[in-house]
């Protein structure tokens, strides 16, 4: 797979998930019914895990979905770092949830879960692009600045 | 430098590719070493990132003692729905300047309340209440035990942040045995945390108010002064007016709408 392949792939799974951030957020501060097939959606996006020192976990995760979309437009090394720490803590952090959905909260949200699925993507992408050898930019320069000869 | 040391720094420089394949090309040691630092940067802003955002998630939580588990609750999602949009304002549910007005005196735990819940409020509500026709007081009574009163503080006190009828509608549609003890804390905790907007937290802080106490107070010298004595209990009339006692013949919505017509009709 080419570097440009993988930042289609990074962008277009980071717009999912800010869809889906995007969404609850609506949803949350509208303060209307949320579509759910699991039955739980609400229960969970109302409790008390659902914000973080104040903050939204959904809006979290449109911060870190936006983060992640940008980093998929640059080719840079310290772009792919980012992308890759962010998707990868996002990861981290969504496991968290998955557990405290299921023993704290005792209900399941299907738009939390469509979130971790895409995560789990980004953060195996994202990782996939960090580890590769940079490719060189147009016009044959490499997209990290080669050591000095002294 | 010679021909061959400076094709040897090319082709570091510039990795190629043939057939499509990329071809792996020797690292200097300094490069090698930068991306070693890379991937050790990355795996440290991954762990500090995650331990913050967890250590923080734990104690916004409120950790794992201080509050109350919660329980699974149904219809949620029902509830919310049927009366997302439609204005509360302490006990009441429903347009303040709707013509008529109906005062439903309920007792949280009793099952004849829970049926008129379940059959005939749905429909009012879309009928009547989200129109603006008519505005519902909640006129809460506990005389059936100690779940009653429970019950009833927490629903009055949701009442304080607007959402009332949320919470009463999911305590009936969650409703148990009679003096079980199903109100239980988890329950109520749960019942909380499913309501859009509701703080949850303040509203257990508030079970105890003088304004539910007040409420509470005023719905049972009501209830009296009505002559009722079993729940659920109506009076409908005129918003502002006088309210009649009114004994549905059932709990439908069309047990109800002779009476809502004939009010609403007085009013125009």
């Amino acid at each position: 797979m080419s570097d440009r392949s993988l930042r289609v792939a990074i962008c277009v799974l980071a717009a999912a998930g800010a869809a889906i951030a995007g969404y609850l957020l609506y949803e949350r501060w509208t303060g209307g019914p949320l579509v759910c097939a699991t039955g739980g959606c609400e229960t969970v996006q109302n409790s008390r895990y659902s914000k973080v020192a104040g903050v939204p976990v959904a809006l979290l995760g449109l911060l870190a979905y936006t983060g992640i979309f940008v980093t998929g437009l640059l080719r840079t090394e310290l772009a792919r770092a980012i992308g890759a720490a962010l998707a990868v803590s996002g990861l981290a952090f969504a496991l968290y949830l998955v557990y405290v959905q299921n023993s704290k909260i005792h209900a399941w949200c299907q738009w939390c879960l469509a979130s971790d699925a895409i995560l789990a993507a980004l953060a195996v992408l994202t990782v996939v692009r960090l580890l590769r050898e940079p490719e060189p930019l147009a016009g044959g320069a490499p997209a990290v600045a080669a050591p000095r000869r002294r | 430098m010679s021909k061959g040391a400076r094709v040897r720094q090319q082709r570091v420089q510039a990795p190629q590719k043939r057939g499509g394949r990329r071809i792996k090309t020797p690292q200097p040691a300094g490069k090698t070493g930068s991306r070693r630092n890379l991937y050790l940067g990355v795996l440290g802003a991954v762990v500090v990132l995650a331990a913050v955002l967890v250590g923080a998630s734990v104690l916004s939580s409120g950790g794992s003692s201080s509050s109350p588990k919660t329980v699974s609750i149904s219809s949620v999602g029902a509830t919310n729905e049927l009366l997302a949009g439609i204005p509360q304002n302490g006990i009441v549910l429903g347009n303040p300047n709707a013509p008529v007005t109906m005062q439903e005196f309920a007792d949280i735990q009793c099952p004849g309340c829970d049926q008129y819940m379940r059959s005939a409020f749905p429909d009012i509500v879309r009928k009547y209440v989200r129109p603006g026709k008519v505005r519902i007081e909640w006129k809460g009574i506990s005389f059936l035990g100690p779940d009653s009163e429970k019950g009833l503080r927490y629903v009055n006190a949701a009442g304080e942040q607007n959402k009332l009828w949320n919470v009463a509608e999911l305590l009936y549609r969650n409703q148990g045995t009679e003096n079980s003890g199903w109100v239980t804390n988890e329950l109520l905790r749960s019942v909380g945390e499913a309501v859009p907007g509701l703080d949850a937290d303040k509203v257990e802080a508030n079970v105890n108010s003088s304004a539910v106490n007040r409420e509470m107070a005023d719905a049972a010298n009501e209830f009296s002064t009505f002559g009722l004595s079993s729940t659920p209990g109506f009076a409908i009339g005129p918003t502002g007016g006088t309210l009649q006692v009114f004994n549905p013949s059932a709990y439908s919505v069309d047990a109800f709408a002779p009476t809502f017509a004939k009010y609403l009709k007085q009013s125009r």
